[in-house]
């Protein structure tokens, strides 16, 4: 099986989905309270020998269950029995981790995030601890229609009480999933569909990715690209682009929404004075106007620029291919934007 | 949509223009490219075409009215029948520049920076569009801020805009109430004033400034005279040679200590007086194709060069000067004469039409009177004569008539010589400077 690569010794490359994997088997083998649920998560794994397993929407999963059988549960497909079942069990001592196959289901599992996963450490005084994990697929490109290709984690960013992560690598991903079933607190881990299948150099073993931290992955000094998920890789490609005009770009990665690195966006801020950021979500009410909100209110006197978001289009996700790739910000757009600015 | 006509701004030192007449009357037909308004600004009279064709709508200013450059004089509308509100339109389009006024010492009032700061205000449409860190970083340094040229996207002022108008402004040295010129220093080590000939930048010192810094021993200071680079241009009729000695007796007396000077043709002349004028300030002499008569041939490429500049490119001007600078070796030899050239032309960027007419009265009136007093140059003296010189012939028998003074005659080197033969004048310079 190819998740054997957890024990290799060689360096290699993986896609993202398998360091999710081997984020889960590291946490399922050092702690046996955590435990994964979700629809399909096991998805006939004790069926009969020879029988292939589903592993999940995206078959992150696949295999998982062979090897912790008491720790990987089939669900109904029911996202608030999930969700209530998860919250009850994270509450009661276990450390959960639940699939939510797509974002754009939240609406139907809204209330034990909303109103218990998040307020509970707060209602009972500290004395109760919510470590649940919620892993969720985001974004487009997959041509997965309106229902399912949504980047909806601005409202779970904008619950007190919830942390929100979204990597942009497959070494990041391991990390932060790791640091996400670790932390006390309920964490929405999303999984952008974007790079769930493109392969970084991954570290071997038990590391984290610390919440609440962004990184700089490419240095520069002419404008600031900020982005998250998905979009840093496009930041990245059309910093390559604007190298080529001379403009030196810096791109951030956010890695995590809520918290938000405050200061790491003030200090790219402060070193370029020009900043754009990127986001696969609607414009409306979402991370990007809440980095542009900061930088205005917090970073004014360092602006040598108005700050531009590139973000989707205001509109529900297209599905033909020509319509999505028009919603969706690109590489081409951030070069746009930038030479706005110069 | 109606077409503005308004007062042009023709020079870097119009501010202001006197409507003389309107060819039509308002309800005749202007064609683009016909005359619409003549106007008058230092005792030219210019005619301004219409740039659309159209009807003659509205005539704000009245012939005979002088108003600020920028002001809205007349509207242009494709027929009388458009809509047209001619107060909505004043308010819209109606932009005077700032009239500089003169306040000795208050560097923000100089001429010449309010140049700068109401040809920026006109690009950005009255309202200056700068960004918070510009706000915030000229505000840190005391710069008013409408002052600053932008060159960011539709003229706003950047930081980057600050920072060069900073360090533009750290490079003004005050010489004289409400005059402060541009100096350019590089190196370390005993001061070494340089100053430039007529309607050239101190990068007709390129070759010396990079030597002196090489030495180790020497600071480059290069001065741009009055009206030169980012230096002020008091309104006159003339800049006297004077005048400019006693520029650069100020600045030296700020260096502390006498210094090394250095001046080529122009600036030989205000090396000279100044160390007649103010001996304990120089240390050493260092005289480029001097004069101290304007010969004739000298009078009339420089008129020729003043007609130029105005009315050509820094380019073509650089073409026309060349046979007059250079030898026939330098013209013989295509790679070389063309980078001789290019060097010119950015020498010759620097100076404005205006400062060369100044200058060019101050040297007429300087001529001939420091031809009896070369006797009495009393510090350690180089003079540097070009033997192919067209313009200043008499560099050799100069410097023989100073008492004790080296010469050193570049055979077959043009007027130009610091440029054309660069390697033996920084030698004979070093020598010079090292023994004195």
């Amino acid at each position: 099986m190819s998740e054997q690569h957890g024990e290799s010794r060689e360096p290699r490359e993986i896609p993202t989905a398998f360091a999710i994997a081997e984020a889960l088997r590291i946490a399922m083998a050092s702690d046996p309270n955590v435990i994964l649920m979700g629809e399909d998560v096991a998805g006939g794994g004790r069926r009969p020998e020879g029988t292939e397993e589903i592993g999940g929407i995206m078959s992150v999963t696949r295999g998982l269950v062979t090897q912790f059988p008491n720790q990987v549960l089939d669900t109904p497909i029911s996202e608030m029995g999930i969700l209530g079942t998860a919250v009850g069990a994270a509450v009661t001592g276990l450390r959960p981790v639940v699939e939510l196959m797509f974002i754009d289901f939240l609406g139907t599992c809204l209330d034990p995030l909303l109103n218990q996963a998040s307020k509970f450490r707060y209602m009972f005084g500290g004395k109760a601890r919510i470590p649940l994990t919620v892993r969720t697929v985001t974004g487009a490109g997959m041509q997965a229609a309106a229902q399912h290709s949504q980047s909806l984690y601005w409202m779970t960013a904008g619950i007190p009480g919830l942390k929100t992560v979204i990597p942009s690598n497959a070494a990041d991903a391991k990390g932060l999933l790791l640091a996400a079933i670790r932390c006390d607190d309920p964490v929405i881990f999303c999984e952008p569909k974007g790079i769930l299948f493109l392969s970084t150099d991954v570290p071997e073993g038990d590391y984290e990715v610390p919440i609440g931290k962004a990184k700089v992955v490419r240095a520069g000094s002419d404008v600031s690209l900020v982005g998250m998920g998905a979009t840093v890789g496009m930041a990245l490609q059309a910093a390559a682009e604007l190298e080529r005009d001379g403009i030196s770009a810096e791109v951030l990665d956010l890695r995590s929404l809520a918290p938000l690195d405050e200061d790491a966006i003030l200090a790219t801020l402060a070193r370029t004075g020009r900043l754009v950021v990127v986001d696969e979500a609607t414009p409306r009410c979402g991370i990007a106007s809440d980095v542009a909100a900061l930088c205005v209110d917090k970073g004014f006197d360092m602006l040598n620029a108005p700050v531009r978001r590139v973000t989707a289009a205001m509109c529900p996700v297209p599905f033909t291919r020509v319509l999505e790739e028009a919603y969706m910000p690109s590489s081409a757009r951030i070069v746009e934007a930038v030479r706005g600015l110069l | 949509m109606a077409t503005v006509i308004a007062m042009p701004k023709l020079g870097m030192t119009m501010q202001e223009g006197t409507v003389v007449e309107w060819p039509p009357t308002v309800g005749d037909v202007v064609e683009k490219g016909r005359t619409v308004v003549v106007i008058e600004s230092e005792k030219t009279q210019v005619d301004i075409e219409a740039t659309d064709t159209g009807v003659l709508r509205h005539v704000y200013v009245e012939a005979g009215v002088t108003v600020p450059c920028g002001s809205l004089l007349g509207a242009i509308t494709a027929s009388m029948h458009e809509p047209f509100d001619a107060e909505a339109f004043r308010l819209e389009h109606d932009r005077p520049m700032r009239v500089a006024t003169s306040s000795p010492g208050t560097r923000a009032q100089a001429p010449r920076e309010s140049d700068v700061a109401v040809e920026t205000r006109a690009a950005r449409g009255g309202a200056a569009p700068v960004t918070p860190a510009a706000r915030a970083l000229a505000r840190s340094l005391g710069i008013d801020v409408g002052g600053v040229a932008g060159t960011g996207p539709g003229g706003r002022v950047t930081r980057e805009d600050v920072e060069a108008f900073a360090s533009r402004r750290e490079r003004l040295v005050e010489v004289a109430a409400g005059v402060s010129l541009e100096v350019l220093r590089e190196g370390s080590g005993a001061a070494v004033l340089l100053l430039p000939g007529f309607g050239v930048g101190v990068a007709s010192f390129a070759p010396q400034v990079q030597a002196l810094a090489e030495a180790g021993a020497f600071e480059a200071i290069g001065l741009h005279p009055r009206g030169v680079g980012a230096s002020d241009a008091p309104a006159g009729d003339v800049y006297d040679v004077a005048t400019g000695a006693d520029d650069a007796a100020a600045l030296a007396a700020t260096l502390g200590g006498p210094v090394h000077v250095v001046g080529a043709s122009l600036g030989a002349a205000i090396a000279l007086e100044m160390a007649l004028r103010f001996p304990d300030r120089v240390r050493s002499l260092t005289l480029i194709t001097p004069f101290v008569d304007v010969t004739p041939r000298l009078r009339a490429v420089a008129d020729a060069w003043r007609a130029l500049a105005r009315e050509a490119s820094t380019d073509t001007l650089s073409r026309a000067l060349l046979p007059w600078l250079f030898s026939q070796r330098v013209l013989g030899d295509d790679r070389t004469r063309e980078r001789m050239r290019r060097g010119l032309a950015i020498a010759l960027s620097v100076a404005t039409p205006d400062a060369l007419d100044r200058w060019a009265a101050g040297l007429s009136a300087w001529s001939g009177s420091r031809s009896a007093d070369l006797v009495k140059v009393a510090v350690p003296t180089l003079v540097i004569a070009a033997g192919a010189d067209l313009l200043t012939p008499r560099g050799e028998a100069l410097g023989k008539a100073i008492p004790g003074a080296t010469v050193r005659v570049l055979e077959s080197v043009g007027h130009a010589a610091a440029t054309e033969a660069a390697a033996p004048v920084c030698e004979a310079l070093l020598e010079h400077l090292r023994s004195s």
